[in-house]
């Protein structure tokens, strides 16, 4: 198991530096100039080409892109263009807000999926389908749509929480989680649905096996045999969705941090992007490579907890 | 396949149930005594995106100006409906003749957030810094030639030509009468996370977050306190129109930027939408000595497109009531305005002007535009389809990444005709804007349109309406700008929120004010 791991973070410093690589290479694509954005409409040439020299943009690609490297090896993620701040602070100040939105979907997504799977797959007849139904149209709407539906109903028409706006956890718990209910259930709504369905198909799949038949026929309690043995077994394809669920849910905070009006990493990335914000742009890329592997090696280790045979290999 | 018992099967769903409704439940019941965070005496506004600067020597203009004029006191303040009323300056008048210096005599007992007076030294440090500084409103200044203190109490601005415009020049909206103080010059990069002026409210950086939200504390060293009606001031970033519509429905902002296709939603919400006209949406003809596409060099093509648009169905169509015809390059109400004048709709003559140019059947034409401010481009795809009714066959550039590349774009002089709106509030600052920069790629200077507006600048009254009106014919001759129609600065007011004025004198008013009377207040 530790080889595993050990195996795995080994294959993420590639992966980082790939990663890096493709974001520059992609936002080098972008049409526009960073210089002309920062000095608008007003600018001349000649303030244009002093900035470019000033951000080092007349240097070669390879250049700029091993003095951005060379900065992260030792923790310097560079400057924001735009606004001067150091993009580590920066980045530090936002990531609160997307890991808090992230987890606390994952946890909804985990919960509410297992919990709806588990009902439909032993409860079966109408009920279950109705499950199903449901599940499809989880997957069905958009969650554009669903965030929109959900702030009209719940913050407009009945004032129970706020259209938009985040409050640290620190400064008020309370409010913290009123400022989260509305994104984590629009964010969650895919990841509900696809753990359901995964869930439910794993449960029947174990449910129908030798083994349960024999612990049946030993005499062994019907919830034991489902919440000690067909659970655990039905989990290794559930936590499988529920990691994929989970970093597509980064994607997925771009959209919902910017209807809610959240300052995570999301609205960050978009407006770096709007702005030509490379070093910005560049640190996010880091950001999420590295949620993404975190996601990753978690999703190994409960493997392992779930089943020996990885923990022996 | 045998199936457990029914009895224990359904103990396990319900359990299973009860988990899917219990995690909502929790977090529902969790907040559902706490309050809203905001108290009655802090105000709240929404803007679009992040300001252009905190720097107000760098900062925008329009609803914009809002960040820096709640710390930065003006010479003169302009308010929401349009009056010039004394702020940092108690009085101001022209000396001599041909309106080329302007004095102004300044407030006393005025301090910056250091507690330094305010004095004519003082003031004019910050407005040579200004002029220097290299932001985006140094032309609106007008041709500034030297800026001199006068005695304990007054500033003198010598201008190289007529400035009839110079008390206009000093409001909140045009970055140069917007003072800084000593300290903040001295150290330009601190006013991006703290401010330095003698406002009514100071930026505070700490709480504040780039791009979401910008806090101001109360100044407790402003010169009128009792102007001072709120506690603080919140400025939430927020793009997204239906979220902005939210905010302002919910009362989480009490004063909006809105749009179009939410306005009748505010209205049904109780929300007062105010609707001042503001952008003149305007077909640049900017290539008018035919370099790149040789038919605009002649007038008739010139004027047979601006008889081609069909002004009243256009605006109609593209803005409904908040969108009105516009013929004229000043909008109505503003000095200058030549009332029933200007292009109809006449295709027949467009078609024959079209003929006599030789151009029966048409041309190529490349426009080039863009979609911050024209959403989706729908404003320039309509101009473009009314085009082909006199068989010019336009394609539209579009740039979308920013309006400094599309600047740059226009700059090029590759495009000879460009979409985008002018605004200006008389006929010295729309000259200023339309004769330079993306609305003047191609450098055309109209000798009777200069002396004429010379003449006017120098002079007041009657007579400089007349000349006004005169420049503005000519314009409408020269056809290098065809104005289609004017959109209406849309903004939402909470019912909690009075006295918040717009006018087409002032289309975008700030919260602050020198006097009680004029400032916003809460109900």
């Amino acid at each position: 198991m530790v080889k595993l791991l050990a195996h795995r973070i080994a294959l993420s410093i590639p992966l980082v530096l790939l990663v890096s690589m493709v974001v520059f290479a992609l936002e080098s694509l972008v049409p526009g100039d960073p210089a002309r954005t920062v000095l608008g409409q007003s600018a001349t040439p000649e303030n244009i080409a002093a900035l470019h020299q000033q951000m080092g943009l007349d240097q070669p690609w390879i250049e700029r892109y091993w003095n951005w490297l060379s900065g992260l090896f030792h923790g310097d993620l560079g400057t924001s263009v735009f606004t001067g701040d150091d993009v580590v602070t920066e980045l530090n100040t936002r990531l609160g807000v997307t890991v808090s939105l992230v987890l606390c979907c994952v946890i909804v997504s985990a919960v509410a999926g297992l919990a709806l799977g588990l009902f439909s797959a032993v409860r079966g007849g109408p009920a279950a389908r109705v499950v199903d139904v449901l599940s499809l149209a989880g997957l069905a709407l958009p969650n554009f749509w669903v965030a929109i539906v959900l702030v009209a109903l719940f913050a407009v028409k009945i004032r129970l929480f706020p259209a938009i706006g985040y409050v640290e956890f620190a400064e008020s718990p309370g409010h913290w989680v009123r400022s989260l209910v509305l994104p984590v259930i629009a964010l969650s709504l895919f990841g509900v649905t696809a753990v359901a369905k995964q869930t439910r198909d794993s449960v029947l799949d174990v449910l129908d096996t030798d083994y349960v038949r024999v612990l049946r026929g030993n005499g062994v309690s019907e919830s034991r045999i489902v919440l000690k043995h067909v659970l655990r077994n039905a989990a290794i394809p559930v936590v499988t969705v529920l990691g994929v669920v989970a970093v597509s849910m980064l994607g997925g905070t771009v959209f919902v941090e910017g209807v809610f009006v959240l300052p995570g990493l999301g609205t960050l990335a978009t407006q770096a992007t709007m702005d030509h914000d490379l070093p910005v742009i560049l640190g996010i890329g880091v950001y999420f490579t590295v949620v993404v592997i975190i996601i990753n090696l978690l999703v190994d280790l409960a493997y392992g907890v779930l089943n020996p045979k990885v923990r022996a290999s | 396949m045998r199936r457990p018992a029914r009895g224990r099967r359904r103990s396990i769903a319900l359990l299973a149930a009860a988990m899917a409704i219990a995690l909502p439940l929790v977090a529902t019941t969790a907040c559902s005594s706490s309050s809203s965070a905001s108290s009655d005496s802090k105000l709240t506004l929404q803007f679009t995106g992040p300001p252009v600067s905190l720097n107000p020597a760098l900062g925008g203009n329009g609803l914009s100006a809002t960040f820096t004029a709640l710390s930065y006191d003006p010479l003169i303040y302009l308010s929401g409906d349009g009056k010039l009323v004394p702020d940092l300056a108690t009085a101001w008048n022209y000396v001599g003749p041909d309106n080329k210096v302007f004095e102004m005599t300044l407030r006393h007992d005025v301090k910056f957030t250091d507690g330094t007076p305010l004095t004519p030294d003082a003031v004019v440090a910050s407005m040579n810094y200004f002029l220097k500084a290299g932001g985006g409103l140094v032309s609106d200044a007008g041709p500034v030639e030297s800026i001199t203190a006068v005695g304990p109490d007054k500033v003198r601005v010598t201008y190289k030509s007529s400035n009839p415009d110079a008390a206009m020049t000093m409001t909140q909206y045009h970055g140069i009468g917007s003072i800084i103080g000593p300290k903040g010059l001295a150290d330009p990069q601190s006013l991006l996370t703290s401010s330095d002026g003698t406002g009514q409210y100071r930026y505070n950086g700490k709480t504040s977050l780039a791009n979401n939200r910008y806090d101001y504390d109360k100044n407790p060293g402003y010169f009128n306190p009792s102007a001072q009606r709120f506690k603080g001031v919140t400025i939430r970033i927020i793009g997204d129109p239906q979220a902005v519509l939210s905010a302002a429905q919910t009362g989480q902002v009490q004063f909006a930027a809105g749009g179009s296709t939410t306005a009748d939603a505010a209205k049904q919400a109780n929300l007062t939408v105010l609707s001042p006209p503001f952008f003149n949406w305007t077909l640049i003809v900017a290539d008018s000595a035919g370099t790149v596409c040789k038919p605009l060099g002649d007038v008739r093509v010139r004027q047979a497109i601006a008889y081609a648009l069909d002004r009243s169905g256009l605006a109609n169509a593209l803005g409904g009531q908040y969108a009105s015809p516009s013929t004229q390059v000043l909008l109505p109400g503003i000095d200058g305005h030549v009332p029933d004048s200007g292009y109809g709709y006449d295709l027949a003559k467009a078609k024959k002007l079209m003929a006599e140019a030789g151009y029966a059947n048409g041309f190529g034409l490349t426009i080039l535009t863009e979609s911050l401010l024209d959403r989706n481009t729908t404003y320039s795809q309509a101009i473009v389809e009314a085009l082909g009714a006199i068989g010019i066959k336009a394609t539209l550039q579009v740039e979308s990444t920013g309006i400094g590349q599309f600047s740059g774009d226009a700059l090029s002089k590759q495009y000879p005709a460009i979409i985008f709106p002018t605004a200006g509030v008389d006929m010295f600052q729309l000259h200023n804007q339309i004769s330079a920069g993306l609305f003047n790629p191609f450098d055309n200077v109209d000798p009777q349109v200069e002396s004429t507006l010379a003449q006017a600048f120098a002079t007041d009254g009657a007579d400089r309406t007349r000349l006004y009106q005169e420049a503005s014919r000519r314009y409408q001759d020269l056809a290098w700008y065809v104005p289609i129609f004017s959109t209406q600065n849309l903004m939402y007011v909470s019912p909690k929120l009075s006295n918040v004025k717009a006018s087409e004198l002032n289309p975008n008013p700030v919260p602050v004010a020198p006097t009680a009377e004029l400032a916003w207040h809460g109900k």
